[in-house]
């Protein structure tokens, strides 16, 4: 957009109002609803008399148990942006470097490939892979290195894999557009200047790369700790994160209320990351948002 | 500091040292111990991301109906069991439906909403894109839980349309940010030339605007497409019983049986995702879209 004095606002800006309308009654009026009733004592349709209440809330506070699956999903969310970091950045390091555009393109290829094959179906893939006569098993008991299975799933380890395996990619993409913003010619002369390739990296190109580190991890760890499918199925239903809960206020208890408390639990952390996300991309791109 | 400036050629023309790529390991190591430790890394990288994609290929084809390896055989027996299945068969076309109906949602409204926030000078575009883009980041799950309490709030069931409504939220994002980074780099002049010209408004619209959009449109109804085909936790809330989306049939299936349909499943997923995949590399190219 050109930044010309005093734009005026045209007739294309109506082209606006249809996904407004949208916004306003399928996602700001339930969220609304939600907050509404997460501080009511019943369904105010079917209930003559409802009133007001913190009792949900009360609730979380007070039983450790809420706090603990609180803090679960909080901690598989942080081990999976951590794991995410860690094996996510040597490869868009790779891919912001990579001169051939055929390489390019396969790495794309390859990043993009588990992106889009469906979270059910990754998660299948790492039960077969991680369960107890699964594929990893199998091979080291046929190598005679364990004689026991290897507990894999069925606990948080089997869920952070699965969950990383998911979120690397985006990770991934976020982290390749800033690197790939480094000019190159600083790690080059650093490097004529007498630095070793590894301390060029770690003086150069890491903290140029800071920003791009915290919004790809704010933006996994926001998606870590929604996750459902993942957890219930690699944690073999024995794990109880936020989300696996809510669902199950909904589905097992009908309790519509907590379910909402605890909804809006999650959503006050969301909102904290995208905010923050929003503001590191901020930093990274300039003017242009989230894009 | 000047040659700090953000610069997007990615060939340069100063002398490159290709061995120059940083190495992550500890201390100086030479730099071919330092190169190939950093090709292994992204070796073991790509093959965690690609492995879990080639094992259910196999599974889909291993002919016993437990998970065995290596496998002993090839078959095609849970491909016929699969199609076959009326539940899956009926859940594939529904997923389709689905998807159908939100793609041409998505895609209206998103390049709609982006067209007007990069051209209609609206004020506070900033925070319009930021909101439209939202439902990326905040949680699914919550999207499909405020849904389904609206609509149990307001008694009107778990009807198609609140279920494509919801998909709709939550692809929207894709198409307006693709769009609005097609509408960022095209030159406003060539619009103004037209106008110059004598094209009405009207005109330059769709004469001019509308064809250099098409491809990050087209790009972005592709993804809402894909996100849509693959959308777990708002199908999770506003899916009525008996009529369930692929997704949420194979998260029941495989609650319960771990047998090789569940892979052959997997697989006509994967070949349709790769299928849309490799059009849009063809059509439009992927590189400059899939930015985040």
């Amino acid at each position: 957009m050109p930044a010309t004095s005093a734009p005026r606002v045209n007739s294309l800006a109506l082209l606006i109002l249809p996904s407004a309308l949208l916004f306003a009654l399928f996602f700001f009026l339930p969220i609304g609803l939600m907050a509404v009733m997460s501080v009511l004592t019943g369904n105010p349709v079917v209930m003559p008399n409802v009133g007001f209440t913190t009792k949900h809330y009360a609730r979380m506070g007070n039983d450790s148990y809420y706090l603990e699956v609180i803090w679960t999903t909080i901690r598989i969310g942080l081990w999976t942006t951590l794991a995410a970091l860690v094996i996510g950045y040597p490869l868009a390091h790779w891919m912001a470097r990579i001169r051939s555009r055929t390489g390019h393109a396969l790495l794309l290829m390859a990043v993009l490939a588990p992106m889009l094959t469906g979270i059910v179906v990754r998660t299948f893939a790492w039960m077969t892979l991680l369960s107890d006569k699964g594929v990893i098993n199998q091979i080291l008991t046929s190598f005679g290195l364990i004689t026991k299975p290897l507990q894999l799933m069925y606990n948080e380890t089997g869920i952070i894999i699965g969950l990383v395996h998911i979120y690397v990619p985006f990770m991934v993409l976020t982290l390749t557009g800033v690197i790939g913003r480094i000019d190159e010619r600083l790690e080059q002369a650093a490097e004529n200047l007498g630095a070793s390739p590894w301390r060029a990296f770690m003086e150069v190109t890491l903290p140029l790369s800071l920003p791009g580190i915290l919004a790809g991890s704010l933006l996994v760890f926001a998606l870590a700790i929604s996750a459902y499918v993942t957890p219930i199925l690699l944690g073999g239903f024995q794990i109880m994160t936020l989300p696996i809960l809510i669902y199950q206020q909904i589905s097992a208890n009908f309790n519509v209320g907590f379910a909402a408390a605890l909804g809006m639990v999650l959503l006050a952390i969301s909102l904290i990351l995208v905010i923050a996300y929003n503001h590191m991309l901020g930093l990274v791109s300039g003017q242009r948002g989230l894009q | 500091m000047t040659s700090v400036a953000p610069q997007s050629q990615p060939h340069l023309t100063a002398p490159i040292d290709l061995t120059a790529a940083p190495a992550l390991v500890a201390k100086a190591p030479p730099r071919r111990l330092g190169r190939t430790l950093y090709l292994a890394a992204n070796i073991a990288v790509l093959a965690f991301l690609l492995t879990p994609i080639a094992i259910v290929i196999v599974f889909a084809l291993n002919p016993t109906p437990f998970i065995q390896f290596p496998p002993v055989g090839v078959s095609l027996r849970w491909f016929e069991k699969f199609f076959a299945s009326r539940d899956f068969m009926h859940a594939l076309l529904f997923s389709l439906e689905v998807a159908a109906m939100t793609t041409v949602a998505a895609t209206v409204l998103g390049a709609s909403a982006a067209l007007a926030i990069a051209r209609g000078n609206l004020p506070g575009s900033r925070l319009i894109v930021a909101t439209m883009l939202s439902p990326l980041m905040l949680p699914a799950i919550l999207t499909g839980l405020a849904l389904f309490q609206s609509y149990v709030l307001l008694d009107v069931g778990r009807p198609l349309w609140g279920l494509v409504a919801g998909h709709t939220l939550v692809t929207i994002p894709y198409v307006v940010r693709t769009t609005l980074a097609v509408l960022h780099n095209f030159d406003v002049r060539l619009e103004e030339a037209a106008q110059n010209l004598g094209a009405s408004p009207v005109r330059t619209f769709f004469e001019v605007t509308l064809p250099l959009v098409k491809p990050g449109v087209l790009a972005g109804a592709i993804f809402a497409f894909i996100v849509s085909f693959d959308q777990f936790p708002v199908s999770l809330f506003l899916v009525a019983p008996g009529s369930e989306t692929m997704p949420i049939t194979l998260f029941n299936y495989l609650k319960f049986d771990l047998d090789g349909t569940i892979g052959a499943a997997s697989v006509v997923s994967i070949l349709l995702a790769f299928m849309v995949v490799l059009a849009l590399d063809r059509t439009v190219g992927l590189r400059s879209y899939v930015k985040l």
